[in-house]
């Protein structure tokens, strides 16, 4: 019995390519029927037929007749045959034809194809009614879309609309239907269609399907019904009544656990991203006590650094330096060649930050160590010199930079999501606190910065070459400041004010969590963060904003060194 | 040799009256657009291209034979700064007219300086209305013209939840109030109508995003956004990445035209739906025309006829949009009434004004009795190239400051 089944199975499996092609041949045909026929009702007909077609030229067709954009050609042979036109026009406005039976151009007796122009011609005439029916087809059509994604969309919109029309072509689909997610949705479809039924165990036995579903999309559905349950108990009856209102609250709970770990999820998310571009400064401004204002401008470098590789990896570029325009050519990849840009901007905005940051500290900031106002004045200086750099060089509009390919997307489990580019920034801030760590705790340049920052005196007495040491922290506060950059450019615009977004949550983070203080820095970003994202859902992005900014001035008034207070020299 | 003294002053008579000559050929015009903050960006294109009108209605003989000769002032997005420049425009340089102003507030700032001075102002961007002034002109899209037809375009297509978003300031939030009157008059109920306003410049969309992607679970769910500027580059990413899209849940924007496009990643746009009265896309001979013209002008910008240096203008991947055709449309408008009036005084050519018809690249407008104009309104979809396709045409929509007559 098993093994006749098989064969049946494989009999039918070489069967359906030449299948196919005949199914091609007839739906084309039933095709050029409905559309040269004149009864209106007959043509709807028709066109609910091709339902089954899943061919390409059937679906343009289809597609142009109800946009106007389907014409006829009567053939030397006196066939009238649909036509649509090329994409590609010529520089008269024409296009090529192309033939719906077969798919070619249609051309003269010579050969050479025929060219039209769209507005010449009289498109086959359609109506409202006609219009509706092949939208419907098209829809069904989109449940055989070879793409699991665009499927699983086409029947998740289709279930929402509770025709009973469509549950047999949900049915067949989930006889043949592998992709879990797309099961998933056509089981969901079918017992949100079947909610509607007349038949009360039908109908009772689709909601409670929904409810061990946990289906969030049906909820909407299931409160209306209940609200017509409720207003019309005979009709509906107290059995469905109840278990409307058991699986509601069913769902409900779902939706709240989700919610709280959405939450969770959100606010570490922004803690990561709060995080990452608080570490450079949370170095020079934290350990060194410069109040550095170009910190913002230090990420743009890193951020337009991103820019650059991307162009270099991709298509080429374009800027202006010092007045002239210079041309990088691309090299031109696609795909995951492309996709690698991105690890290599990161180093590349490290080094060139960490650059931009060495000549920033040997050129102005090295004179200014004991005058901690004035190199407020100055940083800010700089920052301004920066901003205009950045205008002159890439323009003042913001740039684009792609998100690489496994940057895009999200992960959903339980139907909570998770970005990509958000775990991505959250381990990419987990990475970093851990290479600060263990460079000040465990290498002998940390003992020599943690030396200089509690006492630079003494350091220097004891043979610590503090210039140096002064130098090499500075550059190395301003490179994470770089990586941050690029990695707001998945988050964020990339433009000559990005550094001035940033600046002052930077700062508010930092002062916050303690000056000095690198765990201090860790907390205050998390508690940022998560407070923000509990408060935005009640009091929206602007009161939340404020709420969060004055419990922080209050938190200070309290305490005024931070959440944790260290004790150095080098900040008193 | 010597010149003798009377070939001087010979000489100085004739270059004077040359200089009277010139002076009574030309015709001040102020244009009151920032150059500089945080507005530039939109506000530069508008200045470009008054310039590059100013340029072709020189070529062809200017206004009653005299030349256009512009007057450019930057406001600096500073708004008490219009009103400074305004008058300034008025008082000092004793323009004709002004073509000015992007955001509401700084209209609203120079107003009271028009009134008082009896100036004529023409103001070209989409706004909120409820204003009406007797010395404005609004060729601007007004709430009717640019909101209520795409609302009316998503109840047709299904749609029963609105989700309006908007950035946190005057128009977004009267359109919104006017939107939710209008929503509840076709039957939608509070509850499926959600409202939301961000800070200027907001990069977190995370919650917001989450609550949309919640609210669109049941279906039929759309976006009518009031973003205005950057922000919206965060907001498209996180929307993208929560699996979104024009298909589940559509957006129409109303503060992104091609213009704000060269900013953003039109890629992820692309399928939501815009709507304006006019598309750089449509064919017609006249667009064509426009387009090619304002391409090669910004190439070699000029204003002939005059002795005026263009400065600024940048010449790579320049694109026209609504607030630029009307911005251009306003000036011909004026131009016509000043012939029709046969003279530059603003009492005149107010009168003159309402009815003039002019026409526009895509279509024929009329300036109305209640300083709108009549005009075609476009809703379109966003392509990958930054392109609108258009998929619905409103023919012949009249502008309407008050939301109270259109409201009913």
């Amino acid at each position: 019995m098993k093994y006749s089944l098989l064969i049946l199975l494989g009999c039918l499996a070489m069967l359906l390519p030449v299948r196919g092609a005949e199914n091609q041949a007839f739906y084309r045909d039933i095709l050029v029927r409905a559309i040269n026929e004149e009864d209106s009702a007959k043509q709807i007909a028709l066109v609910k037929e091709l339902v089954a077609a899943g061919d390409e030229l059937v679906e343009r067709g289809l597609a142009a007749w109800r946009v106007s954009e389907l014409f006829v050609n009567t053939e030397a042979n006196g066939l009238k045959v649909p036509f649509v036109l090329d994409a590609q026009l010529d520089s008269d406005g024409k296009a090529k034809a192309i033939r719906l039976t077969d798919g070619k151009f249609i051309t003269d007796a010579a050969g050479k194809p025929l060219l039209f122009r769209a507005n010449e011609l009289t498109a086959v005439d359609n109506n409202s009614r006609i219009r509706r029916a092949i939208k419907t087809t098209l829809d069904l059509f989109a449940i055989g879309n070879p793409v699991p994604k665009l499927r699983r969309d086409a029947v998740i919109k289709l279930g929402q609309e509770q025709n009973p029309e469509y549950l047999p072509h949900f049915q067949n689909r989930l006889k043949t239907e592998t992709d879990p997610e797309v099961i998933k949705a056509l089981n969901e479809a079918v017992a949100l269609t079947q909610t509607v039924d007349a038949d009360p165990s039908i109908r009772n036995a689709a909601i409670v399907t929904l409810g061990k579903m946990r289906s969030i999309n049906a909820h909407d559905f299931l409160v209306q019904l209940e609200t017509k349950a409720k207003a019309d108990r005979a009709k509906y009856g107290e059995e469905t009544l109840q278990v409307l209102q058991k699986t509601i609250v069913q769902i409900e709970n779902y939706q709240r656990w989700g919610t709280l770990f959405g939450t969770a999820f959100r606010g570490v998310s922004l803690a990561a991203v709060l995080l990452v571009a608080a570490l450079g400064l949370a170095i020079t401004f934290g350990l060194m006590g410069v109040i550095n204002m170009a910190h913002g401008e230090v990420m743009a470098v890193g951020a337009y650094t991103t820019f650059f590789v991307q162009g270099v990896f991709g298509s080429g570029l374009l800027f202006s330096l010092f007045g002239k325009t210079v041309t990088v050519k691309g090299m031109g990849l696609t795909g995951g060649g492309f996709d690698c840009y991105f690890i290599v901007s990161l180093v590349a905005s490290f080094v060139m930050a960490g650059l931009v940051g060495l000549a920033l500290e040997r050129g102005i900031i090295r004179f200014l160590y004991k005058r901690p106002l004035e190199s407020l004045l100055a940083t800010w200086g700089v920052s301004l010199i920066l901003q205009q750099i950045f205008r002159h060089t890439f323009g003042s509009a913001n740039v684009q930079v792609d998100a690489p390919g496994f940057l895009q997307g999200s992960l959903v489990v339980d139907d909570v999501l998770f970005a990509y580019n958000r775990i991505f920034i959250i381990g990419f801030a987990g990475f970093v606190v851990l290479l600060t760590w263990l460079l000040l705790t465990k290498t002998s340049l940390g003992l020599q910065i943690r030396a200089v920052m509690q006492n630079r005196t003494m350091a220097s007495c004891v043979g610590v070459r503090t210039d140096r040491v002064n130098m090499m922290t500075f550059a190395f506060g301003s490179g994470l400041a770089g990586m941050a950059g690029a990695c707001m450019t998945q988050i964020a615009n990339v433009g000559p004010s990005l550094g001035q977004n940033y600046i002052i949550d930077c700062f508010m983070v930092v002062v916050l969590g303690g000056v000095g203080n690198l765990v201090g820095t860790v907390s205050a970003s998390a508690g940022v963060g998560i407070t923000n994202q509990v408060l935005e859902p009640w009091l929206g992005a602007v009161l939340g904003k404020i709420t969060v900014l004055t419990a922080i001035i209050l938190f200070l008034q309290w305490r005024p060194n931070g959440l944790f207070v260290t004790r150095s020299r080098s900040l008193d | 040799m010597k010149p003798s003294f009377s070939k001087i002053l010979a000489g100085a008579a004739a270059g004077l009256m040359a200089l009277t000559a010139s002076a009574a050929d030309t015709v001040k015009v102020g244009v009151l657009h920032s150059l500089s903050g945080t507005m530039a960006i939109s506000e530069t294109s508008l200045k470009d291209v008054l310039l590059f009108t100013f340029d072709e209605i020189n070529k062809k003989g200017g206004v009653m034979g005299k030349m256009i000769e512009p007057v450019v002032v930057d406001p600096a997005s500073n708004w008490p700064l219009f009103a400074e420049k305004a008058e300034q425009l008025l008082v000092k340089d004793k323009v004709a007219v002004v073509f000015g102003c992007w955001t509401s507030v700084s209209r609203k700032s120079c107003l009271p300086v028009f009134e008082k001075e009896n100036g004529l102002l023409f103001y070209p961007v989409q706004y909120e209305g409820e204003e009406l002034s007797k010395n404005i002109f609004y060729t601007a899209e007004a709430v009717n013209q640019q909101a209520i037809p795409p609302v009316d375009y998503m109840l047709s297509e299904g749609k029963k939840k609105f989700y309006l978003l908007g950035s946190d300031y005057v128009y977004p939030r009267t359109t919104n109030k006017i939107l939710k009157k209008y929503l509840k008059s076709k039957g939608i109920p509070d509850s499926d109508i959600e409202e939301i306003y961000t800070p200027f410049g907001h990069t977190d969309y995370q919650t917001i995003v989450a609550s949309i992607k919640k609210f669109a679970a049941g279906g039929n769910a759309c976006i009518i956004s009031t973003l205005n500027g950057d922000t919206n580059v965060p907001f498209f990413k996180e929307f993208a990445n929560a699996g979104l899209t024009s298909e589940n849940c559509p957006v129409v924007s109303f503060s992104i035209s091609e213009d704000e496009f060269r900013g953003l990643p039109a890629k992820q746009l692309a399928g939501h739906l815009g709507c304006w009265t006019y598309f750089m896309s449509i064919k017609t001979p006249e667009n064509e025309m426009f387009v090619h013209d304002f391409l090669s002008w910004v190439q070699a910008p000029k204003v002939s006829g005059i002795d005026y240096t263009v400065s600024g203008v940048d010449p790579k991947g320049r694109v026209t949009c609504s607030p630029m055709n009307l911005s251009r449309m306003g000036v011909y408008l004026w131009k016509q009434a000043v012939e029709k009036a046969g003279s530059f005084d603003v009492d005149k050519v107010r009168d003159a004004l309402i009815g003039q018809k002019f026409k526009g690249p895509v279509c024929e407008v009329t300036m109305q009795e209640n300083h709108h104009l009549i005009n075609d309104v476009f809703i379109g979809e966003t392509l990958p190239t930054g392109q609108f396709k258009v998929i619905k045409t409103f023919k012949g929509v009249a502008g309407e400051p008050f939301s109270e007559k259109f409201l009913k």
